[in-house]
Parts: structure tokens; sequence; C-alpha cells
């Protein structure tokens, strides 16, 4: 859940980046730490990390960006741990999310895999009493530079095959292509709800 | 479980009232409250010489992580951390369902001390909080009119990398 303090005019809201184990989800971060220009605030980027450099618990970007209607949005950035044990984990990262980006790995082997891990947030987010259909989201196909990559196409018919498509970005997070694309495209969801919130209760 | 409102003027004010007892009588260095997700609601104190928003995000982590522990462990009643230090020590009280206090203290002051302090803030912001709910379930701030293509870009590349 966002906090709003309109006392101090904030606004901070949570995005996590959920996907498979090694999909690219710290890239994602690790490309927005360098390459982000124009905030207002750029915190450090924190990982917890096993000795081999893969994700234990999450990592975590924090970023100020513009002000909106005279509001400071605080965008707090967070990765899960893809590999399959760390599951609790993975249910605690997701506690008072307001937007996700899911990163699939397009290669052909790892379909499974991305299939796996969509239908484990969907249970997660049942578990913690969230649903889904209320929780912003964008698809990253990442990865996409690789010689054995599934049809974009596939990839939709795999997880993004409903009535209302949800935005979906090809990507290569190692080069920063689809990252931001990512990024603005959950904002301006995250935002939108707000407003479709702020225009029930006017009416 | 609602998630917290959204505040205003006389939560901050209590907010700010309450830490500042607990700061004063406590000795404390930083009380922080924060949300169970990670985001900071509230701080008073030395906050200038801490990243009180990478505290507020791993403190959230290691509490719940820990409460999770515990719950394996058969244990329902899970209400606080301390961690003590050479030279600062962690005070994690629960607060409610939704947030956290945090404390920060010499590690020469007594644990207990501030711990019965922070639990008398702890009741105190608790009993604000429901006075929100009440006042304003789910109300949301107002954005109706911004126009969404200027946030298409919120977030922009460095060209030069």
């Amino acid at each position: 859940m966002a906090i709003i303090n309109q006392a101090t005019k904030e606004l901070q809201v949570k995005i996590v980046y959920y996907g498979p184990g090694k999909g690219g989800k710290t890239t994602n971060l690790e490309q927005v730490h360098g390459n982000v220009q124009g905030v207002q605030e750029k915190g450090k980027l924190v990982s917890l990390a096993t000795s081999s450099d893969r994700t234990l618990f999450f990592d975590f970007l924090p970023i100020e960006a513009m002000a909106i209607k005279g509001y400071k949005t605080k965008f707090q950035l967070y990765t899960v741990p893809g590999q399959v044990i760390y599951n609790t984990t993975r249910q605690l990262v997701l506690r008072g999310v307001d937007g996700i980006v899911f990163v699939a790995d397009s290669q052909y082997d790892k379909m499974a895999l991305n299939v796996e891990s969509f239908q484990n947030l969907e249970d997660n987010l049942k578990t913690l009493k969230l649903n889904f259909a209320e929780i912003p989201y964008v698809l990253q196909y990442n990865k996409r530079d690789l010689p054995n990559v599934a049809p974009v196409e596939y990839l939709d018919y795999l997880l993004n095959n409903r009535e209302v498509q949800v935005p979906a970005f090809p990507a290569v997070a190692c080069r920063c292509e689809g990252v931001f694309e990512s990024l603005n495209m959950i904002t301006r969801l995250l935002l939108n709800k707000f407003i479709n919130e702020g225009s029930r209760k006017a009416t | 479980m609602p998630g917290l409102p959204p505040l205003i003027e006389e939560d901050v004010q209590l907010m700010d009232s309450a830490l500042d007892e607990l700061l004063r009588k406590s000795e404390a260095t930083l009380a922080l409250v924060i949300d169970k997700g990670g985001p900071v609601i509230h701080q008073r104190g030395a906050v200038g010489q801490f990243d009180t928003t990478t505290i507020g995000a791993l403190a959230a982590g290691s509490f719940c992580a820990t409460q999770a522990i515990a719950e394996r462990l058969g244990e329902t009643h899970f209400a606080s951390i301390y961690q003590q230090g050479a030279h600062l020590s962690l005070l994690f009280s629960n607060i409610d369902d939704n947030a956290l206090l945090i404390v920060i203290f010499k590690a020469e002051l007594s644990a207990g001390a501030v711990k019965y302090f922070a639990a008398e803030t702890a009741r105190q912001i608790v009993r604000q909080f429901q006075r929100a709910q009440q006042r304003a379930p789910g109300e949301s701030i107002d954005l109706v009119g911004e126009n969404l293509l200027d946030v298409s870009g919120v977030f922009s590349k460095n060209r030069q990398n």
C-alpha cells in the first residue's frame, strides 16, 4: 500500500521486480541505478546477495522522482530472489507492494520457469490476501539478444493471455534496453490507479 | 488488514510529539516509524546522520523475517527485536499489523528502559492510526486532472552511457 502523507506532501510507492532466477531482475535495478537522470535524489543500491552473487533476500533502490501535484514522489524498487527455495522471502518482499514488473527470460528452455514463477506470484499474492487484479503490473521479456529466444507472441500467449492484455516490453537489460520503458510504464499505471481511485471518491 | 490511511497534520503532530517524548525520556538518538513494507512513515532525532530510507527497508525485512521464523516455531507473540552494538544499539518494536517502531540508541544506555518507553510510544501511535482509519478509510491522494502523458518519462535514461 502506498504511503500518502498529506501533511508533508509525500507519496511513497513500492515496485517489486518479480520473475524466475537469473532472469535479469537485479540487472534491471543496476541499470536504473547506473543510468537514471533528472531525478531529485537517487539512493544507494543495496543488495543482500549470496557469496555467488545470487539474490538472497532482496535488492533495494530508493529514488525520489519529480513532484506530482506538489507531492514528493518516492519510489522504492525491490527485487525478489528468483530461486525456488526462497519462497518465504518472496512473500516478505511482496508485502505492501503497489506495482510489479515481471521479468521473464525469453529463452525457449526457460518457458516452464517463467510460467511457474508467474503462477508463484499469483499464489503469493493470494497468501498475502492481495488481489492480483487490483495491482498494476507490466511484463518485460528480457534477454532478447540471445539466439534461442521464443517469439514475443509465444511469451504473450503464455504470460499475457487474457481479455485485456497488460503492457509488455522486449528487453536486453544488460544493455539497458527496455529497462526504463518498463519502469516508466509501471509508474504510469500506478498513477493511473490513484487517479481512478480519486475519481471514484469524487463521484 | 487495511493499509495505512493517508496521513494528515494531526497524525504528524501526534507522531512528532510521541517520538520526541520517547527520545527525551530514553535519551535515544533516532526514532523511526516504518511501514512493514519498508517505507519510512515518520522520523525524529538525528535523521541527517543516517540513511534512514535504507535502514527502514532493511529493518522491515529483518523484522518480518524473524517474525516468520518465530511463527514456524509456533511462537504467536512476537513484539520486538533488540540488537546490541558496540557503539549503537537497535530496538525494533511492533506497532500494529502494518507498522514498526525503530529506535537507535547509544550502547551504554539501558535497553530495558528504551524498550519500556518504546512500548508506550507504540501504544500512542496505534491509537492515532486507529483514529486515522476511522476518519478516512481508503481515502486516496487526488490526482484527478493530472496529465499522464507528462509522467510517461518520470525516469529518463542518461543517453551518454
